[in-house]
């Protein structure tokens, strides 16, 4: 082998560099550094949209514990099990796009999963990406390799609902009094609020995040899910639960339509209580740089041309009942690979807590 | 139509015995026989999800035990309360006028596309935390009957003169015996006519409205119900629509 002026490309010296080269190229995959290294170069991972348009499929991840109006419970219709809501039909709005992008049919395939699963199924790569009123903007060690696209949701953060009127009392006055005597600190200011209550919270929501790290002084209950969290509160078990955390246009929802006997934490003057605010993204896989620009296109034209903000009036305004809606516009999903292990869960008390 | 129209099983097999006994007509009473008993199966299935209905919408309970085994024994027993024959049996039971060939060959059929509507049901049956599941008899028929269809020459649907779901709107055939039977009072019979020239059997056994369909189907009519429809209005005892099997003959 040589060049054309006939010097020789490898010499013994060299060949030797590139052998120990070779040798440590080895261990690079274990850290990410060969992945990341290469992607720059020739993006390989990047090459998932190519490989989405090709199989003609999409794998879309979303919670299997239901974020009303963002994901309701699966329910039966006459096609078969179908789930249905906001995010479901974003869903079906970016595989539409994506379909003429790709010049052919490109359907989703809907992995209904545990909420905790949906982060390590899609950096194990089973997912393209998924989507379940998730924040952007929390800071949370877990979530390491996940990347964002541009928001579809604007209206997102942590908000808390309680059913006793007088731990809402208690809250406000709290608020009330850090609105005399403000705190320098305005995230202690706004958690102090809650301090001496018992709250519960969805495991690995931004909730459970917010409360891990803010609410020490808080008896700290973690459910498997939003549901599981009100079936603890109606059982009468001890300690009971006082309030409710979670995400705020989920909460709203509930005690809008669902449960009225709660009511979303309020100031005084009646403004709803946040404790931070956060857009609702698509989640994908960090080194996804194609698919990320892309999905981001997609949403950029779905907000564009009005119907993100028709999403989001259809789901979050309109009367409606999710039934019918799951029977004319629900996605169908993998039935045997949810039915082993779906379960509305339970709760416990965080330990040492 | 009237005039082609027979009623009853008995009137059926009178009609056969006052004709020559040709291949046509003993093909035709096969299947007539076998559209009957799959009707009533699929009847007897919907009525099994009746039954059950407090159950599968129990919030409280997780896992409800209404499995596909479970609605198999619950579904052969209703069956063999309506019509006397028992599925367990069928295999070995002889060829006769109440068990044409067909039906030993398509029952079984019926049965495994229920089991795996039942099966694939699960998921959405033992939600805990949620009540109403939009699984309720119409549902399970539609998907049983739709199973079913797929895998043999017969087809087997519900339908009704005004139905909620698009896909079970009445063909022009099945909508003038509809418009038919709703004139009528209630009735234990079905409808069997030849079509195309003798070489397709339409045969439609009514469904009427019982205490338990009106809370959605009942008044006040307009309101939405539980699953977000406008109830129409009905009272117990109104034709609710119908099953029907459509059966191609040899014609010969």
């Amino acid at each position: 082998m040589g060049l054309p002026n006939g010097r020789p490309i490898l010499t013994g010296r060299s060949s030797g560099w590139l052998a120990c080269l070779a040798v440590l190229c080895l261990f690079l995959p274990g850290c990410g550094l060969l992945i990341d290294a290469v992607e720059q170069v020739w993006p390989v991972t990047g090459n998932r949209v190519d490989a989405i348009c090709t199989r003609e499929r999409v794998q879309v991840g979303l919670a299997m514990e239901p974020f009303r109006p963002f994901v309701f419970p699966a329910i039966w219709t006459d096609e078969g099990a179908r789930v249905t809501g906001l995010d479901v039909e974003l869903v079906r709005a970016m595989t539409d796009e994506l379909s003429r992008r790709c010049g052919r049919q490109v359907s989703p395939v809907l992995h209904l999963v545990r909420f905790r699963d949906l982060f390590r199924l899609l950096n194990e790569g089973q997912l393209d990406w998924f989507v379940s009123a998730v924040a952007t903007n929390i800071p949370a060690p877990d979530r390491a390799g996940v990347a964002y696209s541009i928001p579809y949701f604007y209206d997102g953060g942590i908000g808390g609902i309680a059913k006793n009127r007088e731990v809402i009392d208690r809250v406000q006055a709290n608020l009330r009094d850090q609105a005399i005597h403000p705190y320098a600190d305005r995230l202690s200011g706004r958690s102090d609020a809650l301090d001496g209550v018992t709250i519960a919270v969805q495991e690995d929501t931004s909730a459970h995040h917010y409360a891990e790290v803010n609410l020490s002084a808080s008896r700290l209950i973690v459910c498997d899910s939003l549901p599981a969290a009100f079936e603890y509160a109606d059982s009468q078990a001890h300690p009971p639960i006082d309030v409710i955390l979670g995400a705020h246009p989920v909460l709203e929802y509930m005690v809008k339509r669902v449960r009225k006997d709660w009511s979303l934490l309020a100031r005084d003057n009646g403004t709803p209580l946040f404790f931070t605010k956060g857009h609702y993204a698509v989640a994908l896989a960090e080194e996804s740089y194609r698919l990320r620009w892309l999905v981001n296109d997609l949403l950029l034209n779905l907000d564009e041309s009005g119907r993100l903000d028709d999403m989001r009036k259809r789901w979050i305004d309109e009367e409606y009942a999710f039934p019918r809606r799951a029977s004319l516009e629900g996605l169908p999903f993998d039935v045997e690979k949810m039915a082993a292990h779906y379960v509305q869960g339970t709760c416990r008390i965080k330990p040492g807590n | 139509m009237t005039g082609h129209m027979v009623f009853t099983l008995l009137a059926t097999v009178l009609l056969m015995t006052a004709q020559p006994l040709t291949v046509g007509a003993v093909e035709r009473a096969e299947a007539e026989e076998t559209a009957r008993l799959l009707a009533k199966l699929l009847e007897s299935g919907r009525m099994v999800i009746d039954r059950n209905q407090a159950l599968i919408d129990d919030p409280h309970k997780g896992e409800k035990g209404f499995t596909p085994e479970l609605f198999e024994e619950q579904l052969r027993q209703e069956f063999r309360m309506r019509t006397g024959i028992d599925l367990t049996a069928l295999p070995k039971a002889p060829v006769s006028i109440t068990i044409p060939p067909l039906a030993k060959e398509l029952l079984p059929v019926l049965v495994q596309a229920s089991r795996e509507v039942i099966r694939d049901a699960q998921v959405v049956i033992n939600q805990r935390g949620l009540g109403y599941k939009n699984f309720i008899p119409a549902t399970y028929g539609s998907q049983a009957s739709a199973r079913f269809s797929k895998s043999v020459p017969l087809r087997l649907k519900q339908t009704a003169i005004e139905p909620r779901n698009p896909k079970n709107e009445p063909d022009e055939y099945e909508a003038s015996v509809l418009r038919w039977l709703a004139g009528r009072p209630r009735a234990e019979a079905y409808v069997s006519e030849l079509t195309e020239g003798g070489r397709t059997l339409r045969v439609v056994m009514p469904l009427y409205y019982a205490k338990d369909c009106l809370s959605c189907h009942g008044e006040p009519k307009g309101d939405l119900d539980i699953s977000g429809y406008p109830r129409e209005g009905h009272k117990e005892g109104d034709l609710a629509g119908a099953i029907t099997v459509t059966a191609p003959l040899s014609g010969q």
